[in-house]
């Protein structure tokens, strides 16, 4: 497998608010996240001339973003996605540098993912008439993501006795990062108890074993290294990518097992492959939460415990702040915002440069306390190496590792 | 072009260029489980779909199958999203694999299909019934002229495997 690590970094990071009613467009969202990213990287409109998003029919696309902000692009692409979307287009913008045809790209996502279009099917989309490939499923009360995953994670249960007590430590654990993290729209923290007895959406889902649908927007910006060298921020090197991997009968992924088997069994080998590492390696992880049990599948893909250990893992305090791999150190999708993926890269960068937002005093300057009680640090001492892991259904997933 | 069905709030439309699906209800209405059958290698596919995905061959006729299988997998949905099936609640979605071309072309590959389990009136089966490893047969809704959806009711044969369900 061809491999361009360490060629190109991300050099600049950038969000709106999390909220649950943003009361502005997409278009206003997407602006303020791309200008955000921009100043952070230290760059002018003048530096960027690529910008790639992705949407669902749901948001504003790039040729109204860039020109908001005084960019003038040569080469952009609206993209149709939503989960596992922020790596897949991390790896086609170094594809996009590598092959001449520009020199900086922006990557967004802008939703407001609860207040118009949301998720669960409700609304706008439940209005959509149901035809081709949906007949295999919608018309059987099965539409929403919840309902369209619950039956992986049920035949996991029964293939590999894991129960809804170890994946609820997911949710434990992300709300324990959550409440270290200023943005977070759910800094409250709560217990497995509180998951497991917390009312039913979709067996064996728990109310608390979803995210939180949020309106925001995101961005992160990537450039080659030798243009890093002199920017504001110290960058972050990517290592390996791998985007919209996918298992065989993606049309109807029931029909080919074990379907508890999900993408990063495809994936694994193509991103650890480029960076030249394992998943012993690696410092923090980002697998991607829009349920409990989607962090806990895809960790267990990956290789970072066996096949089938994956309610052990999350269940034994690894994935903690504190512990030996913490994950979605921000709260990810589960308590600090849905936003198909690109807050958990973000993230990760933040991690990398030692410069997370958290309560510490002199958090700005980048010195932390290492201090995990609540209402302090979230800062993980001497990351170097992160990994997302993100998720679009159990089919289809995508992959970036990260380092400093 | 048929009139497009209402059914719980949705609107499903099969227009007649739908060359995976027309045909199907039109079976499905006689109360008949068809899958396609790749006239080359002679495998069965589930949903219908254009290509064989193991030989890539474009001919293929319909087959019926028993419509008799297994509970895979299944889901109970207490808190509905469509508010057609609010009235509907607890309601539970199972992954049947059929009793034809089990463990084909591969181990881990089945043919497997989507439906409700519901009691014999229709009625959705109860959630202290439902089980992976237990048996199933196909019955057919009928929602109009020109369609009806098949869904899986319990039988009282033996179940195959270990029987499995969250307690």
């Amino acid at each position: 497998m061809k491999s361009l690590r360490d060629k190109y970094c991300i050099v600049g990071v950038g969000e709106t608010e999390y909220s649950r009613g943003s009361g502005r467009t997409t278009r206003a969202m997407a602006v303020e996240a791309v200008r955000n990213a921009i100043l952070d990287a230290g760059l002018t409109p003048r530096d960027v001339d690529g910008m790639l998003d992705y949407q669902g029919g749901d948001s504003t696309l790039a040729n109204w973003v860039a020109p908001d902000l005084g960019v003038r692009l040569n080469f952009y692409m609206d993209v149709f996605g939503g989960g596992s979307s922020t790596e897949a287009l991390v790896g086609l913008a170094t594809g996009a540098i590598e092959a001449g045809m520009c020199h900086t790209v922006a990557i967004y996502r802008s939703m407001n993912g609860y207040s118009e279009f949301r998720i669960g099917g409700t609304g706008v989309r439940a209005a959509q008439p149901v035809r081709s490939l949906d007949l295999a499923q919608v018309p059987f009360g099965m539409r929403s993501a919840g309902q369209n995953f619950a039956m992986t994670f049920m035949r996991h249960m029964y293939e590999y006795g894991t129960t809804s007590e170890q994946v609820a430590h997911v949710k434990a654990a992300h709300s324990t990062h959550a409440s270290q993290n200023p943005k977070a729209l759910l800094k409250e923290r709560v217990t497995v108890e509180d998951v497991v007895s917390s009312r039913w959406i979709v067996k064996p889902l728990h109310l608390l074993d979803c995210c939180v649908e949020t309106d925001n927007a995101t961005c992160v910006i990537v450039t080659s290294s030798e243009r890093a060298r002199d920017l504001r921020r110290r960058p972050v090197h990517i290592m390996g990518v791998a985007g919209r991997v996918s298992k065989p009968r993606l049309d109807f992924h029931w029909a080919h097992g074990p379907i508890t088997r999900v993408a990063g069994y495809y994936a694994k080998d193509i991103v650890f492959g480029q960076a030249g590492i394992g998943p012993e390696d690696v410092d923090v992880t980002g697998s991607y939460d829009a349920f409990t049990f989607t962090t806990m599948l895809q960790l267990e893909e990956y290789g970072f415990c066996k096949k089938g250990e994956g309610g052990q893992y999350v269940s034994s305090g690894i994935i903690e702040l504190g512990g030996k791999r913490p994950n979605n150190t921000s709260g990810g999708h589960l308590c600090e915002g849905y936003t198909h993926g690109m807050n958990m890269v973000i993230e990760n960068v933040r991690q990398l440069r030692g410069t997370v937002d958290d309560y510490c005093p002199r958090a700005a300057e980048g010195v932390h306390t290492y201090d995990y009680a609540p209402g302090r640090c979230r800062q993980v001492k001497d990351a170097e190496i992160t990994m997302n892991l993100g998720w679009a259904i159990p089919p289809t997933g995508s992959a970036l590792i990260l380092h400093r | 072009m048929p009139q497009p069905v209402q059914y719980r709030g949705m609107t499903l439309i099969v227009p007649d260029n739908d060359s995976e699906w027309k045909e199907f209800y039109e079976h499905a209405r006689a109360h008949r489980l068809v899958v396609r059958r790749c006239t080359a290698c002679g495998l069965l596919r589930y949903p219908p779909t254009h290509a064989c995905p193991w030989c890539m061959e474009l001919g293929w006729t319909w087959q019926e199958v028993s419509g008799r299988g297994t509970i895979y997998s299944y889901e109970i949905v207490v808190h509905a999203i469509q508010p057609g099936f609010k009235e509907l609640t607890p309601y539970p979605v199972v992954l049947v694999e059929l009793d034809e071309q089990r463990a084909r072309p591969t181990p881990d590959e089945s043919l497997r299909i989507i439906g409700n389990l519901v009691r014999p009136d229709l009625t959705p089966e109860e959630d202290k019934n439902v089980a992976i490893g237990k048996r199933v047969r196909v019955m057919f809704q009928d929602l109009a002229d020109h369609m009806a959806l098949p869904q899986f009711t319990l039988t009282d044969e033996p179940p195959q495997g270990r029987v499995w369900r969250l307690a």
